[in-house]
């Protein structure tokens, strides 16, 4: 066995390159979903843990580093609490929002507050569900770094709770609060890219299989570019539409004699979602395939790291076909477009390593994680993962 | 006493990334994996077995660590088989498309059936558990808010709100005794022209707009008054609250990994579905209301003729608290067939 670990100047090894492969296919999948959803429905949703562990496994299972598949090692039982528990808190929360404002209001700061620990505790727990090579990875991050990751939202929050009492000052005249609250406002969008990239560098720097840790090595700056290309071409791209149906929905008017009540304020209500799939497909693609080349290239250490290179164009494309024939099939077709999305995604991904993957050894044994932190992930829709 | 061997097996032991090659036998109730430098004796008890993908490798993941894996998954089936390894009963309904389709059938019924009957059971239990204080509470917020944004102080004189409040009385004293849900009837001048909302906890809200609309022909507002009752009768304020947000958080568990989009769509409909519901079921509630205060159910008849023939902007505004009425996104069912309704009652005894 080689112990050229960690050890650049080692002439012993040479840089290989581990593919992804994602042997996964739409029509297995598609029975999986149907038996799956038959079941969380024929329960009222209490099969859900049993559901998400049998997809995590196909998904996980079908995913091929270097010829190897990925494991998931949840169990449904111990996910089962967690996710009453979280459904529960979830219930109240809604119906809290709709009493009044005040309730929902404190529901939301709770809820917020309690985020970025979730966050953490949803990432331990699935990084040490997931193996390779029978090896169980780590997530290394701290509580206190999750709550540090979130710090930028201080800024706009803050400016928030000090606008009523700058407000009500004597000699401050009501006017004077419209051009406040839109820089309080300009303030908390501008803060957003440096959130991500703090939460992203909190989750990608603390990955950890065996003796491999990874770092994030992606600038702040990099994260505004970014945000402003995606803002450029959703404008475009909503420009584009929005004159689309425009002119549609003109031509629905001249069309139809009588206006029919039902059938035009269908219509009419159809209209906005369609303009809605549309940013989704450009808006969102562009800046789905542009965040996860970003992101996924700059992690990594000295003996390995990771490059990704899906383009814009071919994801568009996909999910324009893929929300096509969803429409046409009333949804039916989802499961192949999830797993077409998954194997475009996942096989755009590649591992440069100096390190034979077989030399790798664990030092410790990875605790389970709680998993009520990734319930709180799906029923609050955080995404985690790939 | 073994069963045959399954050999060309790849096993990692957990702590090392190190592949190596095994041979796997069952023997009694103990998995056997033997190699070179390789021992290893696992229980069956715990096993998770792998499931009959047609793609990708079996690989059973070992409970204490470690991961047995096969990339020729024939091979492995027929182990399994010769060795009396059955798959779960799940797994096998997905490697069949006629369950699969079966099971598609199923699910659409199970949908259904939960919309139209499981969360709306469900809410009822959680409204009967519900005190009338909440509801008392949750009323004066919404009050307050509307008061801010839409209401004003009515400008119809004293003495008409006094004959409708005693006409109101009388009527509710027709009502069985104790069946009467406590109730507050107020007037307010509004922008939304003539109209008549119920809240949580009972406060009856009348616009001005409408009284001076059937100032000749009162007995109109006692039966939108009876309708108006009939919500607060059965909750309706509390039970769309809590069908809205069972249905929403159903819809958002099922299509999470789907979109955000789609998922709003089944909680639309549903929720329109619930409303016409409900306001059919206060339309039967204004008929036995009005009956017992020896009011024919026909007022209302004029009530929808008269408001469908009045001012635009009266029905403007209706039209817009409701733009699509009857249709599948309206929030009451059709007026020609609440009409058709009251008419109907009207005429049977």
């Amino acid at each position: 066995m080689d112990s050229v670990m960690g050890d650049p100047t080692a002439t012993a090894s040479q840089d290989r390159q581990l593919d992804i492969r994602f042997t996964g296919s739409g029509s297995e999948y598609f029975r999986i979903w149907i038996v799956n959803l038959v079941l969380t429905v024929l329960t009222l949703s209490l099969y859900y843990p049993w559901a998400k562990v049998r997809r995590l496994r196909y998904f996980y299972g079908n995913t091929l580093v270097d010829g190897t598949p990925l494991g998931f090692h949840g169990e449904p039982k111990k996910m089962l609490r967690g996710y009453l528990l979280v459904s529960l808190l979830f219930l109240l929360y809604s119906i809290a929002g709709q009493f009044s404002v005040a309730a929902g209001l404190i529901a939301l700061a709770l809820v917020a507050a309690v985020a970025p620990a979730m966050l953490k505790s949803s990432m331990r727990f699935r990084l040490a569900n997931t193996s390779w090579r029978g090896m169980r990875m780590r997530f290394s991050g701290s509580l206190a770094d999750a709550y540090r990751a979130v710090l930028p939202l201080a800024l706009p929050v803050l400016a928030m709770s000090a606008l009523p009492l700058l407000l009500v000052r004597p000699g401050v005249e009501p006017g004077r609060a419209a051009p406040l609250f839109g820089a309080v406002a300009l303030l908390s969008v501008a803060v957003l890219p440096w959130v991500f990239w703090s939460l992203k560098r909190y989750q990608h720097d603390n990955y950890a299989l065996a003796t491999l840790t990874t770092r994030f090595k992606a600038p702040v700056s990099a994260f505004y570019s970014l945000a402003l290309r995606i803002v450029g071409v959703s404008l475009l791209g909503s420009a584009v539409l929005g004159v689309l149906t425009a002119v549609l929905g003109f031509a629905l008017r001249m069309g139809m004699a009588k206006p029919q009540g039902g059938l035009q304020a269908g219509l009419m209500a159809l209209l906005p979602l369609l303009l809605t799939i549309g940013l989704l497909v450009v808006g969102k693609t562009y800046a789905t395939s542009r965040l996860q080349n970003l992101v996924w290239t700059k992690t990594g250490n000295r003996s390995m790291r990771f490059m990704s290179d899906l383009q814009f164009s071919r994801l568009g494309l996909l999910t324009l076909k893929n929300w096509v024939l969803m429409a046409v099939t009333l949804g039916l077709y989802w499961p192949f477009a999830a797993v077409a999305t998954t194997r475009m995604r996942l096989e755009a991904v590649r591992i440069k390593t100096r390190v034979d993957p077989a030399t790798l050894v664990s030092q410790i044994k990875a605790s389970d994680g709680d998993a009520a932190g990734d319930a709180a992930g799906d029923v609050l829709g955080l995404d985690i993962g790939l | 006493m073994g069963g045959p061997p399954l050999h060309g097996a790849v096993y990692f032991d957990g702590t090392s990334a190190m592949a190596r090659e095994v041979s796997l036998q069952l023997r009694g109730d103990a998995l056997e994996l033997n190699g070179a430098g390789t021992t290893r004796s696992v229980p069956v008890a715990g096993l998770h077995w792998p499931e009959r993908t047609r793609h990708g490798m079996r690989v059973l993941h070992l409970p204490d660590g470690g991961a047995v894996q096969c990339d020729d998954a024939r091979a492995w089936d027929h182990w399994c088989d010769a060795n009396g390894v059955r798959e779960r009963p799940v797994a096998r309904w997905i490697r069949s498309w006629r369950r699969v389709l079966l099971g598609l059938v199923l699910l659409v019924a199970g949908a259904f059936a939960l919309q139209r009957w499981g969360i709306p059971v469900l809410a009822g239990a959680i409204v009967a558990a519900t005190p009338e204080r909440v509801e008392r509470a949750i009323g004066g917020s919404v009050l307050d808010a509307i008061d801010d944004r839409w209401m004003q102080a009515s400008q119809t004189p004293p003495q008409q709100q006094a004959q409708l409040r005693a006409s109101w009385s009388r009527v509710l004293q027709a009502q069985p005794k104790g069946s009467v849900p406590s109730n507050q009837l107020l007037f307010r001048r509004s922008r939304i022209g003539a109209n008549a909302l119920a809240l949580p906890g009972g406060v009856l809200i009348v616009t001005d707009d409408l009284v001076t609309l059937f100032a000749q022909d009162p007995e109109v507002l006692m039966g939108v008054l009876a309708h108006e009752l009939g919500h607060v009768r059965h909750r309706h304020g509390l039970r769309m609250v809590v069908q809205t947000a069972v249905l929403g958080s159903l819809s958002a568990l099922l299509f999470s990994d789907f979109s955000t989009v789609f998922a709003t769509a089944p909680v639309l409909l549903g929720q329109a579905s619930y409303s016409r519901d409900a306001e059919r079921q206060a339309d039967q509630e204004a008929v036995q209301i009005l009956r017992a205060a020896g009011i024919s159910p026909a007022v209302m008849v004029r009530f929808f003729a008269r408001i469908e023939g009045h001012a635009p902007d009266a029905e403007q505004a209706r039209r817009g608290a409701d733009p699509s009425p009857g249709s599948v996104l309206g929030s009451h069912p059709a007026d020609a067939e609440r009409a058709r309704f009251f008419a109907q009652a009207a005429r049977s005894p």
